[in-house]
């Protein structure tokens, strides 16, 4: 495993895990035998019957007022996944940058049927500003590889846009360092985290928290958000320290980074081919948990739905113009932590304007691998839902018959 | 009076020791390799700030510590990862979780998967990680010392016997796994949301793929119950809160069967203080 904070999506709406634990401590403090504490008689003193969880209230629908521009999700190219691999791109953990370059050539000109100078000029403009979302999470194993953030760099210098227009952006900060994504290695591009969080604070080493938190109490990472743009979700964050130093905030509200509200106007999704336990953490995760604050309340109430509800906001709606999702490694068990053993070279990249139709191919794709590998495969549709919530939103598609999906 | 006192220490030390920190490998444990960085500890729910949402399976196990070192020696690094569960039963509920296809390395002698990126390891209360994410074979070696230094200085505690109620016939050998509540299920099923076999941390099942004579596959999901009333409150607890995508096809007093979002088909049935499931 890595040395960093994972996401991992489950499917536990009812139960609370501050409720969880005041349980079993609850339990485990009675005298209890064999493999079997408490006493269940107590237990039995609860109702039966569940009351269906009714999804929390959020401000959706003001977000779906907004009209839509030329730039909107789906895109240009609703429904359409181009897959292309090439097998001699990854061997023995050295990945060929000339092959990725090739393959993102093919993968591009495939999806606009265009080449790649008449492509660019599909989604940018020469004085856009763009920002790379990459998903530096296991980094260096499972993270996005720099060979195929170097190719998608050197399509946008080509087109006209000057580095210091490009962004490599993550949620975290420390993360981006880790992965690679360097100024050493990328010499006048920005490289942008949200915010900061102090890891030594968070696994209790040390207990000064003046790393990350101000004198009045604020996270130092407050500024970087936008209080004017935010997805409102009637669920409160934890108040401790420790989810704050993650967090950022923990009330109601889950702001977008000022990156995407005032600086950036073109987005590139540089997703990971990963699990995220039954489901995948790809092109939707990527971007609906990576460009907000205080999530963690998010993920027992709204499951995958966040990521659906957060890419309809016209911040990220309006500007995310393509959807590349790395597979040269992939992992189809153990993610979203890096798992050798579940790891794999796929030596496969995919290219989509729509981000939902290429989290359902490779959804598929996955339970696919999963099955051959012998691993348990739950295919509950609640894994994906997200995808078809996104299709009756008119943000992309989610049908299978609807979707063309092109192999190179 | 040296007899007593050898006994008294003797007596102290067997209580103290099975609580005491497991000490990890120091600098110098195979050739020049030193520790890089300071020894991270997570306890309890501090998991969370590590693994995150990965942490709500270990927790569910009964999660108490982890302790993670880092090693290096030149370019070179490898880690290890201890969590320390609260029984062997948890520890081994985990590693059955995580560990796969078991592909054992020889020179190890406890029960465990491996290849030259990570090995998995459960010995007692723990389930051991060693890591090298570069894959350089020339690392086995280090990575089988730090594990075996480590697996050394863990007391050897057996789990119980938790599988004998799964029926060895037609049983797929490798699939057995333990769950403990909602979030070792959903590996395998979801029946619905929340504890829905209430099970509530303390309690395991126990599940098992077999293999019937026309070669078809199912699963086999076991619970014994501390007691029948408990095991009737968990049987209607399940049936009156099932997943809507499940259509119920019959029912009486002690079993239910049903069919799926796959049209598969499902029995239930309470027998005493077991429940069996069969999907």
């Amino acid at each position: 495993m890595g040395n960093h904070s994972y996401r991992s999506m489950e499917f536990n709406n009812l139960i609370d895990r501050r409720e969880f634990l005041k349980i079993s401590g609850g339990i485990s403090s009675m005298i209890g035998a064999g493999l079997i504490l408490g006493t269940p008689s107590l237990w039995a003193q609860e109702q039966t019957k569940q009351v269906p969880p009714q999804p929390p209230k959020t401000n959706l629908d003001g977000a779906l007022k907004v009209p839509k521009t030329k730039y909107s999700l789906p895109g240009p190219f609703p429904g359409r996944v181009v897959e292309v691999h090439d097998s001699a791109a990854m061997v023995n953990d050295k990945v060929n940058a000339d092959i990725v370059n090739a393959m993102f050539e093919k993968g591009i000109t495939n999806l606009t049927g265009k080449n790649l100078e008449e492509s660019f000029r599909l989604f940018f403009e020469k004085d856009d500003v763009v920002g790379i979302k990459v998903n530096p999470v296991g980094a260096g194993f499972i993270s996005t590889h720099l060979e195929v953030v170097d190719a998608i760099i050197a399509w946008l210098r080509k087109g006209g846009i000057p580095a210091e227009n490009i962004i490599i952006w993550d949620r975290f900060d420390y993360m981006l360092k880790d992965a690679g994504f360097t100024p050493e290695h990328y010499p006048g591009i920005g490289i942008e985290g949200l915010q900061t969080m102090d890891e030594e604070a968070a696994s209790g080493k040390r207990k000064d928290n003046s790393r990350w938190l101000t004198k009045e109490g604020k996270h130092v990472s407050t500024d970087n958000f936008d209080k004017d743009v935010y997805y409102w979700v009637d669920v409160e964050g934890p108040k401790d320290l420790a989810y704050l130093n993650q967090h950022v905030f923990n009330g109601k509200y889950s702001y977008f980074g000022k990156l995407l509200t005032k600086k950036l106007s073109k987005i590139i999704n540089a997703a990971v081919f990963k699990n995220t336990g039954n489901g995948i953490s790809m092109a939707a995760k990527n971007i609906g948990y990576g460009s907000i604050c205080n999530t963690n309340r998010l993920h027992r109430p709204l499951f995958f739905n966040v990521c659906t509800e957060v890419m309809a906001f016209p911040v990220i709606r309006d500007k995310l113009v393509l959807n590349i999702t790395d597979g040269l490694r992939a992992q189809y068990e153990g993610g979203p932590m890096p798992a050798p053993k579940y790891a794999y070279y796929y030596n496969t990249l995919f290219f989509a304007t729509d981000p939902f139709a290429l989290d359902m191919i490779c959804h598929n794709l996955i339970i696919q691998k999963r099955k051959e590998m012998g691993i348990k495969v739950n295919e509950h549709p609640a894994y994906t839902a997200y995808l078809r919530l996104a299709e009756r939103l008119d943000l992309g598609i989610a049908s299978p018959e609807k979707i063309k999906h092109i192999k190179i | 009076m040296k007899i007593k006192t050898i006994i008294i220490v003797f007596l102290l030390l067997s209580f103290y020791l099975p609580n005491q920190q497991l000490e990890l490998p120091g600098d110098d444990f195979v050739d020049d390799w030193k520790k890089n960085g300071p020894l991270r500890q997570f306890t309890g729910s501090a998991l969370y700030n590590y693994i995150n949402g990965g942490s709500e399976l270990f927790l569910e196990f009964g999660f108490k510590e982890l302790l993670l070192q880092k090693y290096r020696k030149g370019e070179d690094e490898v880690s290890i990862e201890a969590y320390q569960m609260e029984s062997p039963e948890s520890a081994l509920g985990i590693y059955l979780m995580k560990c796969g296809k078991e592909t054992p390395i020889p020179e190890i002698s406890i029960r465990n998967t491996g290849d030259q990126y990570q090995f998995m390891m459960v010995k007692g209360d723990y389930f051991v990680l060693v890591n090298n994410f570069t894959a350089k074979e020339s690392l086995l070696p280090v990575m089988i010392k730090l594990a075996n230094i480590t697996i050394d200085r863990i007391i050897d505690k057996k789990p119980a016997e938790l599988f004998s109620i799964l029926p060895k016939q037609q049983l797929i050998e490798g699939s057995e796994l333990l769950i403990r509540g909602p979030y070792s299920l959903q590996t395998i099923y979801t029946f619905g949301q929340g504890d829905i076999l209430l099970l509530r941390k303390k309690i395991f099942g126990v599940a098992g793929d077999y293999k019937d004579e026309k070669g078809k596959i199912y699963t086999r999901i076991i619970i014994k119950y501390p007691d029948k009333a408990y095991a009737n409150k968990a049987f209607n607890h399940l049936f009156s809160n099932l997943d809507p995508y499940i259509k119920i096809l019959s029912k009486d007093n002690n079993s239910f069967t049903f069919k799926d979002y796959q049209k598969k088909i499902g029995i239930v049935s309470l027998k005493n203080n077991i429940l069996h499931i069969k999907i």
